[in-house]
């Protein structure tokens, strides 16, 4: 590093020698009389001493006589100028400092009283009273600002061939400053001043001089440090995001309510933007570019324009695609398809050909450890071979049997008997037959109707019996058969009547028990009557009159509603009535044996549709619009709360076993209800076009149940009650018997199963009744 | 070959202009028209059809007068060219076929209708031939063209008829002595007796009496037997040994004897006047001067109602019966036990028995007609199911002319002529087919009825005088001429 700075000092010096010689040379008479110049000679004198060791270091360095020459021609063309210049600027200098020395001497020589009065203070000593100030214009020239140069942004070297730089405020020449003394140039080489650069100002022409602290800058540049003397380049890292984990949080206060409701502001500008993409203000997609037209100039050419599709024949077979890679392929795949150390000795034993797949599954941590595929090229040529070489066979895409999509049902066949055909008609009513039911024998068949009759019928040839008219105006809504073979009693109900009716047509033996079944409870109706009669009259049971008693109708009487369902219990000691349409009574349990009426459901929440006992507990289902209430008569407490979820049930029947329910609902659904399972239905059957009007289990031991719709058809299901808690129901559908014509809207108003043939009778609006067989 | 060229000359056809030939078997089960001497194969030509066949085999038997022949292959007649049938069957030419030939049958004729005021629930025909006819002997039997035909209806008249369409009789009325609802039931029990049945629950013996003129005749109540509490559907008699046999709907078996004298007395609770208020009510004429008798024994084992019941047609102390629960029963008569319990998948609603056959037809409820074999040791059920009808099978005749004829009649309304022999193995056992259809006269061109809707037939007998005898909804009873349609062993 030493020699460096030395040599450039010397260079510098060389440079500036020759002119400094040469102002030595053309100057050097001028200057010994200027005062300017006093400081500075005692500085030449020591610069002499400078330039002879710089001459002798010329001779030393042996620096080559042209560049000297050149730089002294230089410095002779540049001086050849301002050396008038420079003499003008010297004498202007030298008058500014003639003048005020002048007026100093002037100063000097006026004296005090120039400036000042002498007084005599009350001491009698001198007191000075110096002079108001007056202020004008270059008054105090102490604080006069230096020279400028107004020469604005024209470069200084415009002026070298001038012995001025520029122009002062009041358009004087500025004189070039004797930078170019050589003397000065010499001084300086030699006690380089801290700052010095060699650099000349460009703004004011004199040499630049730097400060400490610039220094200190370009220093720290120097060492590829930042400028900035304060920078710490490596602070302690502040910790904004601790690495630990906080337990307790730092304020108790709940989080704010605006942390987790949408913010109705972004909803806002959402919507806006969700508006302008509707209106098509905004596109939410770039659309896409615009196909380029085609540069004319490069040719291409479509090499499958001329393709057309070929047609899918089996002498065209595509190439098969290969599956895409599976679990297994992966390089990283889940441990289960990872082989264990068994499978893969028994992978690498086996023959290649042998291998049920051609690689091994590995785990590697990373993709970048995965080596290479060794096989690659082997496998892509063997697929091209097989490309080229195989044979193509045709497979069907789809080998599923459509059949064995189909839940397993048993076969129909399996599941005979059931009514498949009609077998009998039954025509003689006149206007819709609203109710119809078989016998517990099996061998005669009640019907009823809107004629107002009560007809009986032979079962098999269609035969009609007997027929009683009951009344003109009114419909018989329903007819039903007390249970049990001992003794012959129709019950049937017509308006707002019951009559109760042992049918002569029977052996005179059961036909007299009958009559002695009804005839039992004359005496008991008196006293009923006496219990009731502080609520109101009670519901007497009357005979019928004359006409009508010796067709065999023995007992009557009435509800003051319409009476809609008739259901009897298994003994024939009890049945009930339903009449929807009276709200508190409209259920009603009657004894045959006192002929007694009971009113025993007056706060029934809803319209009561139907009513049935339990086939072998002391239990009563009432059947609602909406619900099926079951009732413990011997407890006499609401068991059960059934929902079928109906939003108006029609008709509902118990299974023989008790334990299941169907129902039938006007918004064309039938509804299986395992009553040990839940209050909702098990199966929800809805296969008809419109509403279901009557549901009934056969209750002779066969599977099967049945509904009458409104469309005019019966459908027959199979219905398995297994005796198994475990196992539910098997029902399937059997059959959908359809004769009935529609009229006015009804179709099948009611049906009943034969009490132990797999026969079913229907009672259709048209007047007609069916037998199926 | 020397025999097919007789026969192609025969047959006028020249043997080799047709190139198809098939070789044939031909064979009979009949012994009168068997050929003469065995010809073995014989090569006919395949275009042959039922009438060239029938000519060769007459042409074999050298019969001065043709005989009409039908021809079996394989349980089904050949109604279809030799060429077509192989075809429809896959079977090869070069097979020899087994033929049967039978005496062919000819499709049942309608002759007459006799009309009512009502239904007709029974029919039943007296003739030389019939049973009744035939334990009267030659002393009391109707001789060919004096048959009569008992009718018995839904208003509880029974009638009798001359084959000229005439009532010559009919029955008393409610009032005088006769039913009181409907009859279910009427059969003969010798030319001059005659018991029905119905829905009165009683059974009532009468006594027809004929004028030698044969145009005027009277029937008179002779007793009333009591005893059931349901409706009697069906009877069943034995002249000889004086029984009468009642299936009735209490689900009891009733057997009766029809002479008045050995007969036990009628219970007391069933009798009319046992209910004082229903006689006091119905009772409208002497009524109580026929007298009244009870059952020799009821026989009660059936759980439904008992639908038929027929004598065994070689011991009398034998009986059965079907049910509407499925069984038909086997009974001892002399110890009123049940012996057998044949148990079926369906109602079994009608029953007649094909004695050379050993085997039992009950018509059932599902449409069908089973063949039972009721003997012990038979180890199937049903021998075979004739298919065909569409509603319950309620009435069934055997052929009188054939071993393996009979006729049915169904709540369809139609009657079906069967011959056993004409059947296919199915999945579920033999199941034959009707040779014939007889429609009812009364529909004819309208159509299939639903349900058999006045149309359905109640009751059917075939004789061989007379034919098949139907009779059902429509009121009228209806004559179609039943000789020959089942093939069987000529005079």
């Amino acid at each position: 590093m030493a020699p460096q700075p030395s040599s450039k000092k010397r260079k510098a010096v060389t440079c500036d020698s020759p002119e400094a010689d040469q102002v030595l040379l053309s100057d050097g008479g001028d200057d010994s009389d200027t005062a300017l110049l006093h400081g500075t000679r005692s500085q030449s004198e020591e610069e002499t001493d400078v330039e002879d060791e710089d001459a002798s270091s010329d001779l030393f360095d042996g620096y080559s006589d042209l560049e000297d020459e050149m730089d002294l021609e230089d410095a002779l063309v540049s001086d050849q100028i301002p050396s008038t210049s420079e003499r003008d600027l010297a004498d202007l200098k030298r008058n500014g400092t003639a003048t005020s020395s002048v007026t100093k001497e002037k100063e000097d020589a006026e004296g005090p009283p120039a400036k000042y009065k002498i007084t005599e203070d009350a001491n009698g000593n001198p007191r000075y009273i110096y002079d108001d100030i007056v202020p004008v214009y270059d008054s105090d020239d102490s604080d006069a600002p230096a020279t400028q140069n107004t020469i604005g942004n024209v470069p200084l070297s415009f002026y070298d061939s001038y012995p001025h730089i520029g122009y002062d405020i009041n358009g004087k020449k500025i004189s070039r400053p004797a930078k170019g003394e050589a003397l000065d140039a010499l001084l300086d080489s030699i006690e380089l001043p801290k700052g010095w650069t060699g650099l000349t100002d460009p703004t004011s022409g004199k040499p630049l001089e730097l400060s400490q602290q610039e220094l200190e800058v370009l220093k720290r540049i120097q060492m590829n440090e930042v400028p900035d003397e304060g920078y710490d380049p490596y602070p302690d890292t502040v910790e904004y995001f601790t690495s630990k984990t906080e337990m307790m949080p730092l304020s108790a206060a709940p989080e704010p309510k605006r942390r987790f409701v949408n913010s109705k502001h972004e909803a806002k500008q959402i919507m806006k933007i969700v508006r302008a993409i509707r209106e098509g203000r905004i596109l939410p997609y770039k659309p896409p570019p615009e196909e380029e037209v085609d540069d004319l100039q490069v040719k291409r050419y479509d090499i499958w324009a001329n393709e057309i599709a070929r047609p899918d024949h089996p002498m065209n077979v595509p190439a098969p695609k290969l599956p895409p890679p599976g679990y297994e392929e992966s390089y990283h795949p889940p441990p289960e398809y990872l082989p264990d150390q068994n499978e893969e000795k028994a992978w690498e034993d086996a023959d290649e050909e042998d291998r049920d797949k051609d690689f091994l599954p590995t785990n590697h941590d990373a993709l970048r450890k995965v080596p290479g595929y060794d096989k690659f090229i082997k496998e892509k040529f063997e697929r091209c071979l097989d490309l080229y070489l195989a044979p193509r066979v045709r497979r069907s895409k789809l080998n599923i049997d459509p059949e064995s999509l189909l839940p397993k049902l048993p076969s129909l066949e399996e599941l005979k008997p059931f009514p498949t055909t009609c077998a009998t008609l039954f025509r003689g009513h006149d206007g819709r037959v609203r109710s119809l039911a078989v016998d517990p024998s099996g061998f005669w068949l009640a019907s009823s109707g809107d004629d107002g009759t009560v007809k009986v019928w032979e079962l098999l040839t269609g035969r009609q019996i007997w027929s009683v008219r009951l009344g003109s105006e009114e419909a018989v809504n329903v007819v039903r058969w007390r249970p049990g073979t001992e003794a012959v009693i129709l019950s049937a109900a017509i308006g707002e009547n019951i009559y109760l009716i042992a049918p002569p047509f029977v052996d005179p033996e059961i036909e007299t028990k009958g009559r002695e079944v009804l005839d039992a409870g004359w005496g008991y109706a008196a006293n009923g009557a006496t219990i009731n009669a502080t609520k109101e009259p009670a519901i007497q049971w009357t005979r019928p009159g004359s006409r009508l008693e010796d067709e065999g109708v023995l007992v009557k009487f009435s509800l003051r509603k319409t009476v809609k369902v008739i259901s009897w219990h298994r003994r024939g000691e009890y049945f009930s009535t339903v009449c929807p349409q009276a709200q508190s009574s409209a259920v009603a349990i009657h004894t045959i044996s006192k002929h007694l009426t009971q009113l025993p459901f007056r706060k029934l929440k809803g319209l009561a549709q139907s009513a049935s006992f339990h086939p072998s507990k002391p239990i009563f289902l009432i059947a609602t619009q909406r619900v099926i209430r079951s009732y413990d008569l011997s407890k006499q407490e609401l068991v059960k709360i059934i929902q079928p979820g109906a939003r108006w049930i029609s008709s509902f029947d118990v299974h023989p076993g008790g334990d299941n329910l169907i129902v039938g609902t006007y918004d064309r659904r039938l509804l299986w209800h395992d009553l040990d399972l839940s209050v909702r239905p098990f199966k929800t059957l809805r296969y008809h076009k419109k509403a279901i009007r009557a549901v009934k289990y056969h209750q002779g031991g066969l599977p099967l149940f049945a509904d009458a719709s409104d469309d005019g058809s019966l459908q027959i299901f199979h219905g398995k009650v297994v005796g198994d808690m475990m196992e539910n129901a098997t029902i399937v559908p059997l059959k959908v018997l359809r004769g009935h014509t529609v009229k006015k809207e009804l179709g099948v108003l009611d049906l009943d199963w034969h009490p132990s043939q797999p026969w079913l009778v229907s009672a259709g609006a048209d007047g007609i009744c069916r037998l199926w067989t | 070959m020397a025999m097919e060229t007789i026969i192609a000359d025969a047959n006028g056809i020249a043997a080799s202009t047709s190139p198809s030939q098939v070789r044939v078997q031909l064979s009979t089960r009949y012994p009168d028209i068997s050929l003469p001497e065995n010809p073995g194969p014989i090569l006919v030509n395949t275009n042959f059809r039922r009438y060239a066949l029938s000519t060769l085999v007459n042409t074999l038997l050298q019969s001065e007068r043709p005989i009409p022949f039908d021809f079996l292959i394989n349980g089904t007649f050949l109604r279809t060219s030799l060429d077509e049938y192989l075809t429809a069957n896959g079977i090869s030419a070069e097979t020899t076929l087994a033929i049967e030939f039978v005496r062919a049958t000819i499709p049942p004729l309608y002759l007459a209708s006799f009309e009512h005021d009502d239904w007709i629930s029974s029919v039943d025909v007296i003739s030389e031939s019939s049973p009744a006819g035939k334990w009267a002997g030659s002393a009391g039997a109707r001789r060919l063209g004096q048959e009569r035909m008992l009718s018995g209806s839904y208003d509880g008249l029974l009638r009798i008829w001359s084959m000229s369409s005439e009532v010559l009789a009919t029955s008393p009325s409610a009032g005088s002595g006769g039913h009181t609802s409907s009859i279910k039931t009427a059969k003969y029990i010798s030319p001059s007796h005659v018991a029905s049945a119905g829905l009165d629950r009683t059974i009532r013996l009468w006594k027809y009496s004929e004028d030698p003129d044969g145009f005027t005749a009277s029937i008179s109540p002779q007793v009333e037997l009591y005893g059931h509490k349901a409706s009697v559907d069906s009877l069943a008699v034995h002249q000889p040994s004086s029984r009468l046999l009642s299936a009735s709907a209490d689900h009891s078996l009733g057997l009766w004897l029809t002479k008045r004298s050995d007969a036990p007395a009628a219970p007391t609770s069933l009798l009319p006047s046992a209910n004082s208020r229903s006689s006091k009510r119905r009772k409208l004429g002497p009524s109580t001067s026929t007298p009244q008798r009870g059952p020799l024994s009821l026989l009660r084992s059936h759980t439904a109602p008992v639908s038929d019941t027929i004598f065994a047609p070689n011991d009398h102390t034998v009986a059965y019966s079907t049910s509407w629960d499925h069984s038909l029963k086997t009974w001892d008569l002399p110890t009123s036990t049940c012996v057998d319990t044949r148990s079926t998948s369906h109602s079994l609603l009608s029953l007649t028995a094909l004695p050379s056959l050993n085997l039992l037809a009950a018509g059932t409820s599902a449409r069908h007609i089973t063949l039972i074999d009721p003997r012990a040791s038979a180890t199937t059920i049903s021998a075979m199911t004739l298919r065909g009808h569409t509603n319950a099978v309620v009435s069934l005749a055997a052929d009188p002319d054939s071993n393996y004829g009979l006729v049915s009649g169904s709540h369809d309304g139609t009657c079906r002529v069967w011959d056993v022999r004409s059947s296919r193995s199915e999945k579920d056992g033999r199941v034959g087919e009707s040779l014939y259809v007889v429609e009812r006269e009364s529909m004819k061109g309208k159509g299939r009825k639903i349900g058999g809707e006045g149309v359905k037939v109640f009751g059917v007998a075939w004789d061989k005088g007379v034919g098949i005898v139907s009779a059902g909804e429509d009121k009228r009873v209806q004559v179609n001429r039943g000789k020959g349609m089942v093939a069987e062993k000529s005079a």
